[in-house]
């Protein structure tokens, strides 16, 4: 066959032939790792943080003395700062990005599959989105701006009343609340299952039950929390912005 | 002839890997009893398509009929299932049968899945006897060991796990739940557990089960009723164990 260059034909351009999936990379690639640090994050130490976020914050319910007792507990760690930065806040920082990343190469199909699982499978992701931004916000908000609270533990209980003096506010913490406990309970099931920790059909069923309920604990604690923001008289916030 | 009632079978058709998708209408007189895969015989009979257009007859694949090859797997009304099992009286009508989402298109509703069998095979998914002497007799196989095997190894490689799998895709390249499923059955048999770490090793490669996202539609899918998300747990343990004991031992 002689070139056809110079003929008047126009070229041919053939739409690429799909190639499919590829097959398994057996023994290549750091994927894995990433993978199930990304789970492990999620339960230690992120979930572990979420844990103590919420007790810590329960001792709202018992009013501003005992709220800012918590507080200062808290704040008197050594190397707080410290603490935080890689106790806390890289790791969110990992499981959240990564998470984001594991989302965007996934094809969420509930419109075709309208499954149980599948529906879940598409919460954890939104859940997940709904509590990142809920989580900048409120960092922001409750630590980087207005009263310092590492310095003023006895402003805390009053810093949250007047978060929450504006019910749009108010109503994102619920979301919040709600989108976090979800997630992360959820995501005890998920951990159990993909890590072989709970195999068995039943068990899995079994374990599922339980995680609502974890769910549901963990809704009920953040609301009697911000209830009790609501009960108690306006505290008195000092000591300025720093 | 007092019963003239007709279905109406939607078909997506394309005639090369890489020419365009287009779509075919045709109408059948109801049948009971009548499946998918022989509704398409009926068409390659007489090609002729709703608006009296002659056509060619639709390509697809099939074989044993009966649920159990695996080979005529398509999208019927947009869900991966066998052609053959799927009654034409038990769904939703006018009927659309489109060729799998994730795999290339051969031609029509045929498409090309040797992506599993190339898994298969990097799993190692067989039981090594090869040698050049008479090896004797394997070794007993309890009830309990069969009762697992068993359903285990009814997979038909039709991969509709895989195509319902929001994992599955041509960005993660996921390996899909059935060759888990048959690692977690090789890896059980008394004499497949010989390659049970190179199993296992395979599994964490890129690709690996760390994609699975623990959707679940691959155990409601499947066609065998294999317990897919199972599998994935079981051999979600297996693996955790080999990664965390090799951080010690190796
Ligand atoms: C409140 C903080 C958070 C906690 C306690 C948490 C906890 C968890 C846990 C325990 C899992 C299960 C592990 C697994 O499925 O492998 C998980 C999964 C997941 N998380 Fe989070 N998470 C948090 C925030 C986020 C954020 C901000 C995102 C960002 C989108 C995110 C995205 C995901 C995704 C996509 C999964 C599912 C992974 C998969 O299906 O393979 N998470 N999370
Ligand atoms: S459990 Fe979900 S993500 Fe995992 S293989 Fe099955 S369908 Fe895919
Ligand atoms: S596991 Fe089930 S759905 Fe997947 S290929 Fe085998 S038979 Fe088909
Ligand atoms: S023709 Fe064999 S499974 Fe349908």
């Amino acid at each position: 066959m002689g070139s056809s260059a110079g003929s008047a034909a126009p070229a041919v351009v053939k739409p690429k032939i799909k190639q499919g999936v590829a097959p398994l990379r057996a023994g290549e690639g750091h994927s894995f790792l990433l993978r199930r640090l990304h789970s492990l994050t999620g339960i230690v130490p992120v979930g572990l943080f979420l844990i103590e976020h919420f007790i810590s914050n329960a001792f709202a319910v018992n009013g501003p003395a005992a709220y800012t007792k918590q507080v200062e507990f808290l704040t008197s760690f050594p190397f707080v700062v410290a603490l935080e930065l890689f106790g806390i806040w890289l790791p969110i920082l990992f499981h959240s990005l990564y998470g984001f990343y594991i989302w965007y190469r996934g094809d969420s199909n509930i419109g075709e599959y309208p499954w149980t699982g599948n529906w879940m499978y598409a919460a954890q992701r939104w859940t997940g989105a709904i509590a990142f931004f809920y989580m900048g916000w409120h960092t922001w908000h409750i630590r980087f701006t207005g009263v310092h609270i590492l310095s003023h533990p006895a402003s805390a209980f009053g810093k949250v009343q007047l978060e929450f003096q504006n019910t749009w506010v108010a109503m994102f913490y619920l979301v919040g609340i709600i989108a976090a406990s979800w997630h992360f309970a959820y995501g005890l099931w998920l951990f159990a299952a993909k890590w072989g920790i709970v195999t068995g059909d039943r068990a899995r069923r079994r374990f599922g039950y339980v995680c609502v309920i974890i769910a549901v604990v963990f809704i009920a604690v953040g609301m009697a929390t911000m209830r009790s923001f609501f009960h108690w008289p306006l505290h008195p916030v000092n000591g300025g912005s720093s | 002839m007092a019963d003239n009632k007709t279905v109406i079978i939607k078909i997506k058709r394309q005639a090369n890997p890489d020419s365009k998708a287009y779509w075919e209408e045709f109408e059948l007189p109801q049948t009971p009893g009548r499946n998918v895969t022989s509704a398409l015989m009926e068409i390659a009979v007489n090609p002729v398509t709703r608006d009296g257009k002659k056509t060619t007859p639709i390509t697809y694949d099939a074989n044993c009929l009966e649920e159990v090859c695996g080979s005529c797997a398509m999208l019927v009304n947009g869900k991966a299932r066998m052609a053959c099992s799927a009654l034409l009286e038990k769904l939703d009508h006018p009927v659309k049968l489109e060729p799998f989402s994730k795999f290339p298109v051969v031609r029509d509703l045929a498409v090309d899945r040797s992506v599993l069998f190339e898994d298969l095979k990097r799993v190692k998914a067989w039981v090594p006897i090869d040698g050049t002497y008479d090896l004797g007799p394997g070794p007993r196989v309890t009830m309990q060991e069969q009762e697992v095997a068993y359903p285990l190894s009814r997979c038909i490689s039709c991969c509709c796990c895989m195509e319902a799998c929001p994992q599955f895709n041509e960005s993660t390249d996921f390996v899909g739940a059935a060759a888990i499923s048959q690692v977690r059955l090789f890896n059980t048999h008394p004499t497949g557990k010989a390659l049970k770490r190179e199993r296992l090793a395979a599994l964490m490669g890129d690709g690996g089960i760390q994609e699975c996202g623990y959707a679940q539609n691959c155990v409601e899918i499947c066609p065998k009723d294999i317990p897919l998300t199972r599998s994935i747990s079981e051999v979600g343990r297996e693996v955790m164990k080999q990664a965390i004991g090799d951080l010690f031992r190796r």
